[in-house]
This record gives structure tokens, C-alpha cells and sequence, in this order.
């Protein structure tokens, strides 16, 4: 579904992410781990048209979405929830998540779907964006993404900010996701996280793709428990 | 008294309708439009002109709607790329002094083309009873329109989902782009829209009393002052900064003097930049 | 980025490179007394009108208010709508003095200017104080523009209100000689001038310098940002008010549209943007240039704004740092030498100038 080839990006003349060349197939979850400063974001924001690439491909289901403005890559059915998750604070959880299907009309439907998966959601659907808390601000923007006609969620560090059961209740819930066929590529620093959610992984360091392989693969890897697995 | 303050509120309705097309402008773009004032005049002229040509009133104002209208479209698509390309206080200051030197090139057309032209609309009829006072028609009519108008843009921006997309720009730009909202499209919009409003203000302004074609620089003042005082990016701002600074204005002129009244309006706003830059209802960032 | 166009010779005369290369005076003094000596020559070629040498007597007072507003926007990135105003506190503020309080003229002029200087101080402490950004420092000095205009239009006993007034004190003296005054006023063009040059080359110069690139980084460094905002604008305020008392004896006359925001303001930012912001002759280059284009278009009446319009517009499209610094660029590349229109230009103002000029920043 996603394939990345080849890719380069960074700011003002100088890369932060050199030659990565990574894939996601439809139905599958993948990450891409690596501590801070590996370039994860740099990545995302390139790929998903907030940033200019320097070099590469990006080939959406076929199509080359390369250097493409984030806004005709979030109607192509890509969705990217940021580390900063920018939400719209002084809306409701309601207008946010009806801003989620722009430009179709919301469907009634997906939407119940979406409070049925979050019910705290459903709770505050009047409330402001911005005065809730970090888990909650967390499923919103994933929530938003699921009103569109989602091909592919991609998340950034979907562990940013929250306290670690909550994140691992962000994790549960995209699971669920998964096994009702969405795909997802996500970028998180906390391996173990990501692990338990992911059948394939890549590890970024220093903004080069160093390892990939299955899970099983990486978590077995001496390298990487130890750097990432905390395993002397 | 009471006179005072229902011609203020008359005053104010006009000030708020006027900043809030300026105040949609920076909000969702982050571009002063300096030019707002040529805007409001360019309408009015229109209508004059149309009007001398024979057309009735009605739709004379909307050619000038249209033509204002129009001047934004025009404005966005010549500032479009230079301003966009900058962000933050780079493109604020860009287009501060872009549609400065675009409010001199209107300014000095029309001054030198139509140097005496001015638009005023006669409401017919006498006075009507407010409250006890006395009231001329041409300001109830204005502020019917004025407040219809309003209202009309909170249907919009709180029931459609068009509406929704502009608010979601001007909170979070970047959260609008990843939805798959196009904010140069949302402002191209709003810079329409602004050019409506300012043809709208004009137009029921000159029911009040003239219009001319001097009146650019002050236009674009007072919708400044209104719209810092409001708060940027907030129509309900300007609505309440408008009313308060209308009756300001008007009590203060009629007790003090006209140039001392503005000098307090011209204060309120500099009181507010430096206390409260987010004004009555803005962002606080 | 440090070797700009060094070997010393261009440096001064392009303006706004680093003046460090050389500290010795003649190379700051050669070209401003070339400078003078030029303008020194324009009563003999134009002394026998008196329209035209008014008119030449006012180009050299917006030269010098340029120059002022160079110090203060140039050099510290604050963004002073009320040149008009500052300078209308000498102008006006001497008359006062002179004529109604009666005090002789140097005292008028003096007190007048320390009134201009202490009011610039004052608004660039405020706005330092409560952090405001260039937008924000614009519109409250537009205001303090308008409120000014405002003071001075209600004020009309001692203003003379909206028809102006005339100054008595100075009538018989060598102030209202035209080529007199044109003299004084170039005096003052070189005096400002020469501080400006000293200034860059002290150890303010070098504040300012470091504020203006990264005021961040100027910070850590040690640099006390507020102060030295606080005294360029004092100083470029003392430039305003000076120049606005001093002309104000030489016309006469003054009146609101004397030191508007629209017949000032506007002038001086075109001429600045023209010439070159922070280049240390930009302003007379601006000057120079605009007030013979405004001559040359007279007869074409309200066009002229038209004109002028446009020309702001094209300015701040494709050459908003000016036309010394982009020459200067230039020629540094004809000559194959490194920096040369490299993006940090020093010769920009604040940070944000620098960003209008042509900086295309992606995303974030």
C-alpha cells in the first residue's frame, strides 16, 4: 500500500533522514523505532507533505504522492495523527471529529463506530478539544482520522505525553483497529509499545534504516534489546 | 444620553460587521490587510457610479458587493504566492506592507479619477421612536442589516460544514492541512467574504451619512483598532470590541470632542496590546 | 558568513557589511565628506529657485528622519510608525517654546529634542518591556502616529489646529535663507550620518549587530537586548526630534500634514526600503532619489501616489533589502568573493525583514 524509496528530507539544505526505503502492505502494522532525534518525525512530516523531501518516492496504492501537499494526501485516504496531535481547541469533540470526514459529508455510521471504540469520547462530545486531557486529546485525533475514508493511519509517537497505562490503552485500541483491517505505520520510541502492536519493524538511527524485520526478528536481536529493550 | 448610546450601538454594529472581515483575514491567513479600507471605498464608488448610470438602488449595491467581493479575489491571487510563502510574523509583515502600497495605488486612482464622489443612500421615511428616541430610518436600516448579516455569519460558521473547515484553519492550520482542508483555499474565501463585508459596512454606512472617496485610511483605522481590541480572529470579538468602541466613541465625542474621542479609541486599543494582546475574545497563544 | 567584502575600500560606501574590517576614521569619514561634498554642490545648480530649493531643503530633513528611522528599525528591528510624530514633537515642540513660552531658538530646539528622544526611549522600553513583536511595536507606534495627529489637530490654540501655524522667532535670521538652510540641514545630514557610522563601528554597533541576526542567541551571549533597543531608539528619536525643530525654524511654517503619518511614515519607509535598510547611506540614496521622483512627478498630481504604490509593491517584492545591500551583493558575486548575498545578511533588518526577503521556508 505504502512504499518509500530511496528517501531523503530535512531542513534548510541539511538531511536529517538519508535513503530510507521502507513498505507497508494493506492490513499490517508497522514500525519504524528509534530513540529521539533519529529523525521519525522528519520522516513522517516529509512523507505525509508537510515537508519537502530532498530525494525519493512515495508510492501511495500505486500513485506517487511525492512532495505532495499534506492536504491532497490527507484526501487520499493517508491520514497523519502528529506527535502534537493538533487538534482544533476551542471546538468540540463533536466538530472534530465532523472536520475528520471534510470534504464528504460525515457519515452517521462511522461516527457511532468511532464512540463506540472511544466511549470517553461519546461522554464529552461537547466539550473543547483543548481542555481535555492528553489520552483523550489522543483518541480524538485518532478518531478524527477514522471519519475519513481511511486507507492508511499513520501515527507519530502515539505514546507522546501520556502516562503509561493510558498509552498502552491508546495501543489496545489500535489494535482493535487492526483486526477490523485498518493499516497502520507507526513511529514510537517506546519499543515495547510498539511491539506488541507490530508484525514488522525498521529501526532508525541517526536518520539511516539500520535493521528490519519482523518482530520476532528485532526483538531477538542483541543489538536492539540492548539499546532499546533495556536487556544487559 | 440614551441617544447617544443607541447611536453608538448604531455606530458600533457598523465597526463590528467591519472588523470582523479584517479580523477573518488574520486569523485564518496571518495577513494584514492594509488595504481594507480602499476595499469599503471601491464598493461604494461602485455603487455611486452604478447608480448614476441609471441602475436602482438595489441592484446598484450589488454590483458593489460584487466588486468588493472581487478586489479580494483579486488580492488573493496576486498576494498569494510571496505572502504564503512566508509564516509567522514575516508574512504578517509582508503583507502589511504589500496591501500598503496596494491601498496607495487604489487610493491615488480613485482620488485623482473621482476626486468629489461620495455615496450616500436616502432612506425615505421620517423618523422612528426608539426607546424614546427619535431615530432616522437610515440607521435602523443600517443596523437591521448589519445584524442580519451577522447572524447570518454565525449560521455559517457554526452549522456548515464550509464554516467549520474556515474555524478549523484559523485554530490549528496545520491539524486543517492534515483533514485534508486546503487553508489558500480557505483563505481565498475569507478574502472574498472581507471584501463583501467591507462593501456591506460601506454600503449601510452611507446611510448614515457619505462615504467618500477619501475615506480609506480612516476606514482601515478603525477596523484595526476594533479588531485588536476584539481580539484577532474572533467575529464575536469584533462584535463586542464594535459595540463598546461605538458608544465610546460616540459619548465621548459628543461630552469631549471628536478628536479627543478618538484618541481614547486610539488608547483602548494600545491599552489592550499592551495588557491583554489577545484582546476581548481572541487566542491567547 | 564572516568574510564578507573585505579589503576595506568598498566597505563603508556599499554600507552595512561589517564595518569591522577597518577601524580607522578616514575610511568611515572619506566617503560621507564625498557624500557632502555632492549635495554641497546642489544650491549652485538649483539656488535661484526658491521652490526648488525648499523642495531640496525638505529632501535633506526626510534624509536625515531616514536616517533616524534606520538607527531604530535598521539596526534594532523595531518597527517605529511615528518617525512622523517624533519629529512633530521637535517641530512642534520648538514653535511652542520658541513662540509662545519665548525661549531663544537653540534652547526651543534642545528641549524639544530631548522631548522627542525621551518619548522614542519611552515607547521603545514599553514595547521591550511587554515583549511586542514588530507587528505589534507598528501598531502601537501608528498609534501613537495617529494619537499625535489627533493631540495636535484638538490642541489648535497652540497648534494652530488643522490650518497650522507659523513660527515667528527666527523670521530675520539666516534660517529662513534658503541656501542657508539648505546647508544647516546637509550639516546635519553628515553630523547623523557620522553617529550612525560610529556607532556600528563601536561595541553598540556590534549589539546591534547581534541582536538583529539572533536575538536569542545575542541574549545568552550576554548581550542585554532591551537596553540597546532602548538606545537606538533614543538616539534615532534625538535624530528625529533635531531634524524636526531644526526644519521646522527653516520653513517657518508647519502645520499636521507637516509630520503625518501618511506625508512622513510612509516616505520614509519607501526611501529606507529603497536605499537599503541598515545600510548606512541608504537613507540618502532613498531621499535623494525619491525627492526628485516626487518633483518629477508633481504634475501628475494624485497619480503620483499611484506611483508610489506600485513602487512599495515591486520594493518589497524583488528587492525588499534595498538597492545599496543588493548591489553590493552583487558585486560581491562579480567578483567571485564568499557571503556575497548569502541569506544572513546583516544588511536586513530584524530577523523578520531578512525572512520577507525572499526567504522561501517550507513548512515549519
Amino acid at each position: 500500500m505504502l512504499e518509500v524509496k530511496g528517501f531523503s528530507a530535512g531542513y534548510q539544505g541539511n538531511d536529517v533522514v538519508h535513503d530510507v526505503a521502507f513498505h507497508v502492505a494493506p492490513g499490517e502494522a508497522v514500525m519504524i523505532i528509534g530513540s529521539n532525534g533519529a529523525g521519525k518525525t522528519t520522516l513522517f512530516r516529509a512523507m505525509c507533505g508537510l515537508l519537502s523531501p530532498s530525494s525519493g518516492r512515495v508510492l501511495f496504492d500505486g500513485d506517487d504522492i511525492t512532495g505532495m501537499p499534506a492536504e491532497r494526501i490527507a484526501r487520499l485516504g493517508l491520514r497523519f495523527v502528529s506527535a502534537e496531535r493538533h487538534l482544533f481547541p476551542r471546538m468540540t469533540v463533536q466538530e472534530n471529529l465532523l472536520l475528520g470526514a471534510y470534504p464528504h459529508r460525515p457519515d452517521p455510521e462511522t461516527m457511532s463506530v468511532v464512540l463506540d471504540l472511544f466511549p470517553r469520547l461519546a461522554e464529552r462530545r461537547r466539550q473543547h478539544a483543548g481542555t481535555m486531557s492528553g489520552g483523550e486529546q489522543q483518541m480524538l485525533a485518532v478518531g478524527r482520522a477514522l471519519m475519513s475514508k481511511l486507507r492508511l493511519l499513520v501515527l507519530d509517537e502515539p505514546s507522546t505525553g501520556l502516562a503509561p497505562l493510558l498509552a498502552q490503552a491508546a495501543y489496545e485500541a489500535l489494535g482493535v483497529l487492526r483486526k477490523r483491517g485498518l493499516t497502520v505505520l507507526v513511529a514510537e520510541q517506546q519499543v515495547p509499545l510498539a511491539m506488541a502492536f507490530s508484525d514488522r519493524g525498521y529501526v532508525l538511527e541517526n536518520g539511516f534504516i539500520r535493521l528490519q524485520g519482523t518482530t520476532e526478528e528485532l526483538a531477538a536481536n542483541p543489538g536492539i534489546r540492548r539499546a532499546y529493550l533495556g536487556v544487559t | 444620553m440614551t441617544a447617544n448610546i443607541l447611536d453608538g450601538i448604531v455606530l458600533g454594529l457598523q465597526f463590528g460587521l467591519l472588523a470582523a472581515g479584517l479580523t477573518l483575514v488574520y486569523g485564518l491567513g496571518g495577513v494584514l490587510n492594509l488595504a481594507y479600507g480602499q476595499m469599503a471605498v471601491v464598493a461604494a464608488i461602485t455603487v455611486s457610479l452604478a447608480m448614476d448610470a441609471g441602475l436602482p438602488v438595489v441592484p446598484a449595491v450589488g454590483v458593489g458587493l460584487l466588486v468588493g467581493g472581487l478586489f479580494g479575489l483579486l488580492l488573493d491571487v496576486t498576494l498569494l504566492r510571496p505572502v504564503y510563502r512566508r509564516r509567522g510574523e514575516a508574512r504578517v509583515l509582508l503583507s502589511l506592507l504589500l496591501t500598503l502600497g496596494v491601498s496607495f495605488v487604489v487610493d491615488g486612482f480613485l482620488i485623482w479619477r473621482y476626486p468629489l464622489k461620495a455615496l450616500t443612500l436616502h432612506i425615505g421615511g421620517g423618523a422612528v421612536e426608539l426607546l424614546g428616541v427619535p431615530m432616522r430610518r437610515g440607521s435602523l436600516v443600517a443596523s437591521a442589516i448589519t445584524l442580519v448579516t451577522f447572524a447570518g455569519l454565525f449560521v455559517f460558521f457554526r452549522y456548515t460544514s464550509l464554516g467549520r473547515a474556515v474555524r478549523s484553519v484559523i485554530e490549528d492550520e496545520e491539524g486543517a492541512r492534515l483533514v485534508g482542508i486546503d487553508p489558500k483555499r480557505m483563505l481565498r474565501l475569507i478574502l472574498v467574504l472581507s471584501g463583501v463585508l467591507a462593501g456591506l459596512v460601506a454600503v449601510t454606512r452611507s446611510m448614515v451619512s457619505p462615504v467618500d472617496v477619501q475615506s480609506g485610511l480612516s476606514i482601515t483605522v478603525f477596523a484595526l483598532i476594533v479588531t485588536v481590541v476584539g481580539g484577532l480572529g474572533s467575529v464575536a470579538g469584533a462584535l463586542l470590541a464594535g459595540i463598546i468602541l461605538g458608544i465610546v466613541n460616540v459619548v465621548a465625542a459628543d461630552l469631549i470632542g471628536s478628536y479627543i474621542s478618538l484618541i481614547i479609541l486610539l488608547g483602548a486599543a494600545a491599552v489592550t496590546i499592551l495588557i491583554r494582546p489577545a484582546g476581548l475574545l481572541g487566542v491567547k497563544e | 558568513m564572516s568574510d564578507r567584502l573585505t579589503g576595506g575600500t568598498g566597505t563603508s560606501l556599499i554600507g552595512g557589511t561589517e564595518a569591522r574590517s577597518s577601524r580607522s576614521l578616514p575610511v568611515l569619514l572619506i566617503p560621507i565628506a564625498a557624500v557632502g561634498a555632492a549635495l554641497a554642490l546642489v544650491p549652485l545648480w538649483l539656488g535661484d529657485s526658491r521652490v526648488l530649493m525648499s523642495v531640496a531643503v525638505l529632501g535633506l530633513a526626510f534624509a536625515c528622519y531616514t536616517i533616524g528611522f534606520n538607527l531604530i528599525f535598521g539596526s534594532t528591528g523595531q518597527l517605529f510608525l511615528c518617525v512622523g510624530a517624533l519629529a512633530g514633537i521637535g517641530g512642534y515642540g520648538a514653535a511652542i517654546l520658541a513662540d509662545t513660552v519665548g525661549l531663544p531658538i537653540v534652547v526651543s530646539i534642545l528641549v524639544a529634542t530631548l522631548a522627542a528622544t525621551f518619548t522614542g526611549g519611552l515607547l521603545s522600553f514599553v514595547a521591550v518591556r511587554r515583549s511586542l513583536g514588530v507587528i505589534f511595536t507598528g501598531i502601537v507606534t501608528l498609534i501613537f502616529s495617529l494619537s499625535f495627529e489627533a493631540l495636535v489637530l484638538g490642541l489648535s490654540n497652540l497648534t494652530g489646529g488643522d490650518t497650522g501655524r507659523l513660527i515667528d522667532a527666527g523670521a530675520d535670521t539666516f534660517l529662513r535663507d534658503r541656501t542657508q538652510a539648505y546647508y544647516l540641514m546637509l550639516a546635519l545630514v553628515l553630523i547623523f550620518l557620522l553617529v550612525h557610522g560610529l556607532l556600528r563601528r563601536s561595541h553598540i554597533g556590534w549589539a546591534f549587530r547581534a541582536l538583529r541576526d539572533d536575538e536569542v542567541a545575542a541574549e545568552l551571549a550576554g548581550v542585554d537586548v532591551a537596553r540597546y533597543r532602548v538606545y537606538a531608539a533614543l538616539v534615532g528619536a534625538a535624530m528625529l526630534g533635531l531634524a524636526g525643530s531644526t526644519y521646522a525654524f527653516t520653513e517657518g511654517r508647519m502645520s499636521p500634514t507637516t509630520f503625518g503619518f501618511g506625508e512622513v511614515d510612509v516616505v520614509v519607509l519607501v526611501m529606507l526600503a529603497f536605499g537599503g535598510i541598515g545600510a548606512l547611506f541608504g537613507p540618502v540614496l532613498g531621499a535623494v532619489v525619491f525627492t526628485v521622483l516626487d518633483e518629477v512627478l508633481l504634475e501628475f498630481g494624485q497619480l503620483r501616489v499611484v506611483v508610489y504604490g506600485v513602487l512599495i509593491i515591486a520594493l518589497f517584492l524583488w528587492m525588499p533589502r534595498g538597492v545599496i545591500p543588493t548591489v553590493a551583493s552583487l558585486w560581491g558575486r562579480v567578483r567571485g568573493l564568499e557571503g556575497s548575498g548569502a541569506a544572513k545578511s546583516p544588511d536586513s533588518a530584524a530577523g523578520n525583514l531578512e525572512a520577507v526577503s525572499g526567504e522561501s521556508q517550507s513548512a515549519e
